[in-house]
Formats: C-alpha cells, structure tokens, sequence
C-alpha cells in the first residue's frame, strides 16, 4: 500500500516533473492515513456499522431487555400490512413530490420575481431565514395562529368569514404540514436557483428579447436550460431532506399529547414512535425495519431523480 | 476564538461591489423598464412574503414579553410594560435555563471537534491523487444521503452498550449528545471542506515545499490559515445543526437535567397538556432558541448562505 517513493505523481495533478511537485507528494502520502484515519473511523462508527446493524435488527424481533430473537422478514411482512406504515411512506411521497414541485415553481417564480427587482439581497435573506430555524417552533407557531379562537380565526371574523375551515382538525392537519413547509423551503432553494441564475450572462437574455422573446420564452429557452445542472442538485437535495422531516410533524399544531395524529407521520415519526414512542412497547426491529425502508426509498428516489433529470452538460 | 473570526466578510468590499455594476444594472432595467403588470404583481407577492416573515419574528419577541392571559385574550397586541417574568420563570422553573447552558456546551464542543476532525481528512481527501481518495470521498458524500432515523436506533443501542463496557455515561449525558453531533456531522464538514481546499492554489504549498517544511507543518502553519473563511463557515454551520438537533437528542437525552433546549421546548409543550399552556413561558423558549441562530445570520449571514448552497450546487 504504502509507496512512498514513487519518483512521478501519478493521477490528476501528473505531467509536471517538477521537485517540488513529488516532495509535496511524497509528503502527501505519508499523512494520508493518519490526516484521514480520525473521520474515517467516526464514518464507520456512526454510519456503516449502524446501517449494517439497523440490517440485521429488523431481521429480529427485540425489546432492548429480552432476548433477541431472529424472525426473518416478518417485520416487512408487517410493515406492508401496517396501514400507519403505509400512510407515512405516503405523506413522506406527498412531502417529496407535492411539497417539491411547488416549492420550485414557488422558487423559481421568485427567482424570476427577484432577478431584477430592487434589495434582492435583503428579500432573499429575509426568505431564507426559516431554513436555519428548527421547524419545531414553525409547528408551535402554526398551532397558535391557526387555533379555533386563534389569531387568524379572528382576522377573517373581522373579514366577515362566520365560518372558518377547521384548519387543525385531522383531515387538515397534514394538508397545513405541507403549506408551512413550503412556506419555509421556498426561500433555501430560491437562494440556490437564484445563485445559478446569477450566473447567467445578461446577454443571453438581451439576444432573446432581441428575438422577440418574452418572459415565459426567456424562462423556457435561457434559463431553465442553464440552470438545469442545479436544478437537478436541488431534486436530489430536496429528496433526501423531505425523507427526514421530523420536528414539525412531532409538534404541529402544538397538541403533542406524546405523539401526533397517526394520519401525519412520514417515515421518520414511524421510526421514532416504533423504537421510543409513547405506546410503551419498545418495538427496535420494527423501528429497524421501516428504517431500512426509508434508506431504500431515499435511495431508489435518488437514483431515479438523478437519471430522469440527467442530460448533457450546457457549457455557459 | 476571537482570533478565528476577526475576519469579517470585508466590508468595504461588499458595500463597494454593486457600485461600478450599478450603471450597468440600471441601463438594462431602463431599457426594459416598462415593468409587466405581472412584474409588478410578483414584487408584491415577494415584499408581502418578506414582511409576513418579519412580523413573524417581531410579534414572536413581542409576544414572549407578554403575560399569557394577554396573549390569550389578544394574540397580536403590545405589553404596555414588558413582561420580563416569562423568561426569568422559563429560565428557572421551565427548565430553559439548564437546556440553554447545555445547547452551548454540546454546540460549541461538538461544532469545534467536528471542523478539526474533518479539517485534516477534507485536505488529504481534496490534494491526494491517489485513487483511494476518490473512493473514500464519494463515501463521505453518500453518507450525506442517510437519513438521521436510520442510524437512530443502531446508534442509541451502540451508545448504551458503550456506556456498559466503558462506564463512561454515554446515555443521558451531553458528552454522548457530544460523541453523535460530531459522528454524524462528519459527511457534511468533510464534503463542504474539501471543496473549500480544492480552491486553494496549490502554488503556495508547493513554495512552502521546497522551503522545506514538512507536510504537517505546511497544513497547520499555511494551509489552515489560509482556510480560514472555510473553516469558519464550517464551523458556522456545526453550530446551526447542532442547535437544532432534535431527534437523537429526545432519544438520548430523557432527563430534565441534560435536555437542550428543543428538548426543553418539547418537554415544556407536553407540561401544557396538563397545567394549560403558558404561551407567555413558551414564547420566551422560543426566543431562546430562534435568538442565536438570528444573530449569527445576521453577523455572518453571507457565510451561512454561501455554505449551505455554492458548496453543495457544485
């Protein structure tokens, strides 16, 4: 393994016989394994064996006190006929692709809004902020504004609305989920659309309204094409967020007696409730289990993102 | 510490950018100034989100300064005085003030042992033209893509047989909460940093090379140093994920002695079911935890920004 003296770098930086070049090389190779070794063996610790272990408990049925015991894939088995199961990999889809696909055109209607628009860097600023905030308090928040006699409720009484929707009544409640989402993503991917709009030549844009292009064209023929690469980074970015939202669903609409409404959960509620939830039981190869499945649908969704959103590279 | 942060975002620079491009932006909305009535309709659509954003923040303070039959009676009015006892009971008998000082503690300790773990690995990860390094960084990258509740319940049992072998409480402790932040925020620092060292020139150490300095010596006294920003904005965004971190600490931390404070925010909502909510109380928790993060967008906001999406949209 260890070669030290290797008289040309081979690889990327090669071709330039130059001294100093192969001393920082050979320098280099020494401090490969001790300058990586500490993140490594935290990688290993905190990523691969705990996937590799989650694999092997939701093969087993375990309490964390009793004896394990090896049951083979009857956790699946129960999972596919567990309709709170099914129920949170559907809301975790609808958060994917409903939540997705209007937090980018919301994104890029912004991003368009915003392009030439006076104190762009404050109002996007201002836009971003929710992503750095734990959406817990957006879930408290949300609860109070939106409560029966809540601030809100009277607005639209002084409005003349009699007869407010319940807002946080059960049927509503993951619709609301969504709606504050999208409220808090928007800003995050306008920050990432706009930077790859940024970079954009003007005169992309003054040759097309020279062609006679309006606004929908410009957006259709300039930017959506040069913007494509990142586009597809923020699919994938937004897949692997929307598979761990957690917080909000735990407190929203701030009535937490433990656990919320079954109807809300996305994978990652399922997860914490099967293993810690307040039902008593502690289910860890159940837990394993829908864990193992939320890593293979993230997976699978991502592969599949990334080929359906794949085509050639445009040189700007 | 002080040290490390003394270089703000160069102001003068920021502010004299837009000057020479100005001209030029205004010609080009001059000649097309006839904004479209739909224009005109987004950028009240835009400035109506920023102003619902802003009066969430400004009635979030207002309102933590309010006693809770206020609130309750008129959600959206102002304190004629304000009413400090919210956070002083919060503080003391809501539990906020023990989760305030433990958040600090494991975001401070976890954000610095995570940015100088990964410093070194992200610089061997981004120069190294070995063929092993390519391997291991798409490693460190699919490790972004695992979602938090798949290590969940592997990491808790790993955790708690840790503390059984080695007597170390690794449960219920913050220097557990510590040992996972910094586990599991390796992918993220190691993949922002190594992006930030592949910007580097590689002339300078190349120089420093043939002066003869050592490797080690060349990435402590020269490379670090000219990281700097990088591993400010590393240590920024620690900081942020670390203060929100919410579902490993439920699950490792369950006593009220150790909570942090979404712990604290939590285990205060679940209170309300039982003694009736006190908004007043919770508010101030509120406070508590949105205030940091607030004044840290607002100091270094440009450097968060540029973190969380130039690095990643590369």
């Amino acid at each position: 393994m260890a070669t030290p003296a290797l008289p040309l770098a081979r690889g990327r930086n090669s071709g330039r016989p130059r001294a100093g070049m192969s001393a920082i090389e050979r320098s280099r190779r020494r401090l490969f394994w001790p300058m990586l070794m500490p993140a490594l063996i935290l990688m290993a610790l905190f990523y691969l064996v705990p996937i590799i272990y989650a694999g092997w408990l939701s093969l087993n049925e375990w309490d964390g006190i009793n004896q394990m015991t090896f049951i083979g894939a009857d956790n699946y088995v129960r999972l596919a006929k567990d309709p709170v199961f099914i129920g949170s990999i559907i809301n975790t889809l609808k958060i994917l692709f409903i939540v997705g696909i209007i937090t980018f055109v919301f994104a890029f209607g912004l991003t368009m809004i915003l392009r030439d628009m006076m104190g762009k860097k404050f109002v996007r600023s201002v836009l971003f902020f929710p992503t750095l905030i734990n959406a817990m308090v957006f879930g408290i928040f949300a609860g109070f504004l939106f409560s029966p006699a809540g601030p809100v409720n009277k607005l639209l009484l002084l409005v003349g609305v009699q007869d407010p929707p319940k807002w946080l009544a059960q049927d509503n409640l993951f619709n609301m989920i969504m709606i504050v989402m999208i409220w808090s993503a928007t800003g995050y991917f306008t920050t990432i659309i706009m930077s790859a709009v940024d970079q954009i030549p003007a005169y992309y844009y003054e040759a097309a309204g020279l062609d006679g292009a309006g606004p929908w064209a410009k957006f259709r023929h300039v930017t959506l094409p040069l913007a494509w690469d990142v586009i597809s980074v923020c699919a994938v970015l937004w897949t692997m967020s929307s598979v761990k939202v957690f917080e909000l669903i735990l407190v929203f609409g701030g009535s937490t007696a433990k656990a919320p409404p079954t109807s809300t959960w996305s994978t990652a509620l399922y997860v914490y409730q099967a293993a810690f939830g307040s039902g008593g039981d502690r289910e860890f190869g159940i837990s394993a289990a829908s864990a193992i499945v939320s890593l293979i649908l993230v997976t699978v969704l991502t592969i599949g993102l990334r080929r359906m959103l794949r085509r050639e590279a445009i040189e700007i | 510490m002080n040290k490390v942060i003394t270089q703000p975002p160069l102001p003068t620079e920021s502010v004299s950018a837009p000057g020479p491009s100005r001209p030029r932006m205004r010609r080009r909305s001059s000649r097309k100034d006839r904004i479209s009535p739909g224009g005109y309709v987004g950028r009240t659509v835009a400035w109506l989100l920023v102003a619902f954003n802003l009066f969430l923040l400004v009635w979030m303070a207002v309102t933590s300064l309010r006693d809770t039959r206020d609130i309750v009676r008129d959600p959206l009015g102002v304190p004629a005085v304000p009413f400090v006892e919210n956070f002083t009971n919060a503080w003391n008998t809501g539990g906020f003030g023990t989760a305030a000082i433990n958040s600090v503690i494991a975001t401070l300790v976890s954000s610095l042992l995570v940015v100088a773990i990964s410093a070194p690995a992200a610089y061997v990860l981004a120069k190294s033209t070995r063929k092993l390094s390519s391997t291991f960084t798409l490693l460190f990258v699919l490790g972004l893509g695992v979602p938090g509740q798949v290590l969940l319940v592997p990491v808790y049992i790993m955790m708690a047989k840790f503390q059984d072998i080695s007597h170390l409480q690794m449960l219920n402790s913050i220097q557990g909460l510590v040992l996972v932040l910094v586990g599991l925020g390796i992918p993220f620092t190691v993949f922002l940093l190594a992006g930030f060292f592949r910007s580097l020139p590689v002339e300078i150490e190349e120089a420093a090379a043939i002066d003869g300095s050592s490797g080690i010596r060349t990435f402590i006294q020269i490379v670090l140093p000219l990281a700097r920003s990088g591993l400010v904005t590393a240590f920024m965004l620690a900081v942020i994920t670390g203060w929100n971190e919410t579902l490993f600490s439920l699950v490792l931390l369950t006593t009220s002695e150790n909570r942090t404070l979404p712990i604290a925010l939590l285990a205060f909502l679940d209170q309300a079911q039982f003694n009736g909510a006190d908004w007043g109380g919770l508010f101030a928790g509120i406070v508590m935890v949105v205030t940091p993060v607030l004044a840290l967008f607002i100091w270094l906001g440009r450097r968060i920004v540029e973190g969380m999406t130039v690095g990643i949209s590369k």
